[in-house]
């Protein structure tokens, strides 16, 4: 069903998009799943919509419930408010439903996972189950969810971690299909990961990997590379804005450092790299009161109206500092709830079974 | 444990036999009552040619007995005792031992193999080896054509080192010590000791090492040039130089207690033997109590070009190769509270054959510190062998980094002595066998008093099929060794097919209060690591690279002196370059 959709959808979805360009400003844009993301999922996925839809109703003004609508040209009618990615806008953007208006303005999709599946390529055992998740410029994601829920390996699959196989599901990355880019090409598009645990790297200083780093951001820029003293002028006031010693740079990467150390690094190494999707992976863990301060602040100097961060963590202490747009809620490899910081002072106070048998 | 009970059994075995050893220990342990009965018959010939060997100039006598001493002489037996209650094992062993390419494999410790490597190596009562005889006159005959043989010193020492190297044997893959390190191939060469200088060839400023200025011993051949070496700069007090140049109240209160016993302290070691025998230098470092040398002393040694070419032909036929061989000597004493760092740096003459056997003895008293930095560049068709045997007293510290690049055979064995409580022990070591080339490095520390801590990290990489790696590091912790905190860890990289490592770190553990570990992993490169410069936007070749220099530079970082590491980094990328493993512009640094 879904390949003979597609086509339908994308053939109408152009002239919709610049019909409809206008809107952007004043809609605020929810999105559920729609009937051609779902079909290219599995079945699982249905479930997750069920969800989506029932908790969106709740909190959305303009809820527009799609059930299984099978005809493209009434969906897309009623969902094209999407501003469009030129001519690239995907079908999996034009999915979504218009939902919510505000006065803000919202950003440009940053990114847009769709039922996405993962299985731990040594073991095969599934740990993704249908993930769904979109990401406008200028917002914070943070998703919780209990030990084991999939929380790190959603960000390790989004990355290109070798470790994990995607068996389902799509993640649109700037309009273009994450999954077909290498690690590395993923880093040079924007997208960073701050790992919850680096590994620790003897024999690489510091100063050289952040250098090779940046410079193999800037050349796939096609800016010329920085050498060893421009760096270092390029580097010191991210330092001296995370309040790390400049010794840090001598050290090897990760080796020998404390918790928060390695914490610290992590956002010194997005600050070089000044990424556009930052995904940090448990930040807060291990890391004493100031130094959640550093990283926060440095974190939040890091937003930009045209980029993102998504959060993991399990404590809402990292939501006082870093506010959330979202907050979802992950369980068994589904997001299976989503809201604004109210939905992590809920979780704090009653844990995560007040928080389902709420919903 | 049934390894155990085996060598429990050949222990008594033995001890039936009619001889005066109270247990003989041997792979192919069986040695017969009669063939005891001769081990001990012979022996009275022992003295007889060790009788002719002490007069100099009855040097012709010895070559003309030689045939007829070749003939009656049996080596002497060997005594060793078992320790049957030897309980040893390997603790936490963080072992993730494999081979994950063709032919690399790693060997855990066998009780035998330990057994073997703390007994001096066995011989078969058959003749003694007629080309060891051979090499150790040639030496001979080449000393008394040479210069400096008027100090007693060194004339006692030789004379010791020969008497030694009269009970030794040419190791073949039969000892335990040498089962894979080949040294067949000098029996099939030329070997020609130096006895002239050349000083003319070596110019110490083409190492590139301004640290060096001014504090510096520059061995030729074996022997330090005084008009290269420069020791200006050292604190007042240091006593540096040749033996024949230093006062003879140091050379009594420090050099003679080291004198004797040399054959002991190396286990019989037949290169450290052949070292004393043709010694043709003494080179004496002394740095009194309470003195800490600030700047780092280099000791460079050069071997000239007085062998064949090393030109291919002249390689593949081993036969019509000749190699220069030198036997420096340095004897380093750092008293109590003292502080001293030196390097060590080898190097020779490019494209030509040569062999350097050298010896280094460390004596460091309480509370002294010495931090040694070891870097071998020689030749690539060079064959270095060395024995360095360190003794730590109370207190004192010693740290080693090596990092070996160079010859077609190269051989170190590390032996350290711990000779009084709470002293500290770092090694750490770097190999890199490419093509053709094989590096050994077999270490040894024993501790015998409490709370000493010891931390070895041995790093190889193999970056070619024909390149092999050898390591055997053992650590023993005797009774008294309590609170002994001992780690050790072996990595190996493999980067070709067919590439090899041997390697067998072990533990032999006696004290019940000990914190030991040790482990080995042969493997590419981590996974985890790659992903992570991957994730950084760093491609997977610039990633690769860089990794396999990080293998090394984790110990290279250690080496002393900025100058000997950029010198040392450039050797790493040069080297991995010319294998095509390292992109040579790649912005890492050690």
């Amino acid at each position: 069903m879904a390949a003979t959709m597609l086509p339908a959808v994308a053939a109408v979805t152009r002239p919709a998009i610049s019909a409809l360009q206008h809107q952007q400003q004043e809609n605020r844009i929810r999105k559920t799943d729609g009937p051609a993301a779902q079909s290219v999922c599995s079945s699982s996925t249905k479930l997750s919509t069920g969800w989506r839809l029932e908790e969106i109703g709740t909190c959305c003004r303009n809820a527009v419930k799609n059930s299984s609508s099978s005809s493209a040209s009434v969906y897309v009618s009623s969902t094209q408010q999407q501003k469009g990615r030129r001519g690239l806008a995907t079908w999996a953007t034009l999915t979504d439903a218009p939902v919510e208006s505000e006065q803000e303005k919202v950003g440009d999709v940053l990114l847009e996972v769709r039922g996405l599946c993962a299985v731990v390529e040594a073991t095969g055992k599934e740990i993704l189950r249908g993930v769904d998740l979109t990401i406008h410029q200028g917002e914070v994601h943070a998703i919780m969810g209990k030990n084991g829920s999939g929380k790190s390996t959603l960000s390790k699959v989004l990355v290109g971690h070798p470790d994990y196989v995607v068996t389902a599901g799509t993640a649109v990355y700037k309009g273009e299909n994450l999954f077909d880019k290498e690690p590395e090409e993923r880093s040079h598009a924007g997208l960073f990961l701050s790992f919850q645990s680096p590994v620790e790297i003897p024999g690489v200083s510091n100063m050289d990997f952040l250098r090779m780093a940046c410079n193999a951001r800037r050349s796939s820029l096609g800016l010329p590379e920085l050498g060893p003293l421009e760096f270092y002028g390029f580097l010191s006031p991210k330092l001296a804005a995370l309040n790390m010693d400049p010794s840090f740079l001598d050290r090897n990467v990760n080796e020998g450092f404390s918790g928060g150390e390695k914490k610290r690094n992590e956002i010194l190494q997005l600050a070089v790299l000044e990424a556009d999707m930052a995904i940090l992976d448990e930040i807060d863990s291990g890391l004493d009161v100031d130094a959640l301060r550093d990283v926060a602040s440095a974190v939040n100097g890091l937003r930009k109206s045209d980029n993102a961060v998504l959060m993991i963590t399990h404590y809402q202490r990292l939501l006082d500092y870093i506010k959330p747009t979202y907050v979802h809620i992950m369980e068994a490899g589904r997001i299976i709830k989503t809201g604004d910081s109210s939905l992590a002072l809920q979780l704090e106070a009653g844990g995560y079974q007040a928080l389902k048998d709420s919903a | 444990m049934a390894a155990l009970s085996a060598i429990a059994m050949v222990g008594n075995a033995s001890l039936g036999s009619p001889s005066n050893c109270s247990a003989v220990l041997s792979p192919p342990c069986n040695v017969s009552a009669e063939k005891q009965r001769r081990f001990s018959r012979s022996r009275c010939f022992f003295p007889f040619v060790a009788s002719v060997l002490e007069t100099k100039n009855e040097a012709e006598k010895y070559r003309k007995d030689k045939t007829r001493s070749v003939l009656n002489n049996r080596r002497r037996p060997s005594i060793t005792s078992v320790v049957t209650n030897l309980s040893w094992c390997s603790t936490s062993s963080a072992a993730e031992i494999g081979g994950r390419r063709h032919g690399a494999y790693a060997q855990g410790a066998s009780l035998r193999d330990q057994a073997e490597a703390s007994s001096v190596s066995l011989v078969s009562p058959s003749t003694p080896d007629l080309f060891l005889l051979d090499l150790a006159s040639k030496i001979e005959d080449s000393l008394a054509e040479g210069d400096d043989l008027g100090n007693d010193v060194l004339a006692r020492l030789r004379e010791e080192a020969t008497e030694a190297t009269l009970g030794c044997r040419w190791p073949t893959n039969k000892d335990e010590a040498y089962r894979f390190t080949d040294v067949k191939f000098l029996k099939l060469a030329n070997i020609v000791p130096v006895n002239s200088s050349s000083e003319s060839s070596f110019n110490p400023e083409s190492l590139n090492l301004p640290e060096s200025e001014g504090s510096r011993l520059v061995f030729i051949d074996g022997v330090l040039s005084k008009t290269l070496s420069r020791v200006d700069n050292l604190p007042e007090g240091v006593i540096v130089g040749s033996i024949s140049s230093i006062p003879q109240e140091a050379v009594r209160k420090f050099v003679l207690p080291r004198l004797s016993g040399v054959a002991e302290r190396s286990q019989r070691d037949v290169f450290a033997c052949l070292n004393g025998v043709g010694a043709r230098d003494l080179v004496v470092v002394i740095v009194p109590a309470g003195v800490k040398v600030t700047k780092p002393l280099y000791v460079l040694y050069y071997s000239s070009s007085q062998g064949s070419p090393s030109s291919s032909s002249s390689v593949a036929s081993s036969e019509n190769s000749s190699y220069a061989l030198s036997n420096p000597r340095l004897l380093v004493t750092v008293g109590k509270d003292s502080e001293l760092d030196f390097v060590e740096d080898f190097s020779g003459a490019p494209e030509s054959l040569y062999w350097s056997n050298s010896v280094c003895e460390i004596e460091i008293h309480e509370r002294g510190r010495v931090g040694h930095s070891y870097v071998q560049e020689q030749s690539r068709h060079a064959v270095h062998i060395r024995q360095t045997y360190v003794s730590q007293v109370e207190a004192s510290s010693y740290k080693l980094v090596e990092a070996v690049f160079g010859g077609r055979l190269s051989r170190h064995n590390l032996h350290i002595q711990q000779l009084g409580p709470d002293t500290v022990t770092e090694m750490s070591t770097f190999l890199l066998a490419g093509r053709k080339q094989l590096h050994d490095l077999h270490s040894k520390l024993v501790l015998d008093h409490p709370r000493g801590i010891s931390r070895q990290l041995h790093k190889c990489i193999v970056s070619d099929s024909s390149g092999h790696g050898v390591f055997d590091g053992n650590v023993r912790v005797n009774r008294l060794a309590q609170q002994t905190d001992a780690g050790q860890l072996s990595r190996n990289l493999l980067l070709a097919p067919r590439a090899t490592v041997n390697v067998k770190p072990n533990l032999q553990i006696i004290a019940n209060d000990v914190k030991c570990s040790h482990g080995a992993a042969i493997s590419d490169l981590e996974e985890e690591q790659l992903f992570y410069f991957r994730a950084r936007g760093i491609d997977a070749m610039t990633a690769r690279s860089a990794l396999v220099f990080s293998f090394g530079a984790e110990v290279l970082q250690k080496l002393e002196g900025a100058g000997l590491r950029k010198r040392v980094e450039s050797l790493v990328k040069n080297s991995l370059a010319e294998e095509g493993y390292m992109n040579p512009e790649l912005a890492v640094t050690i």
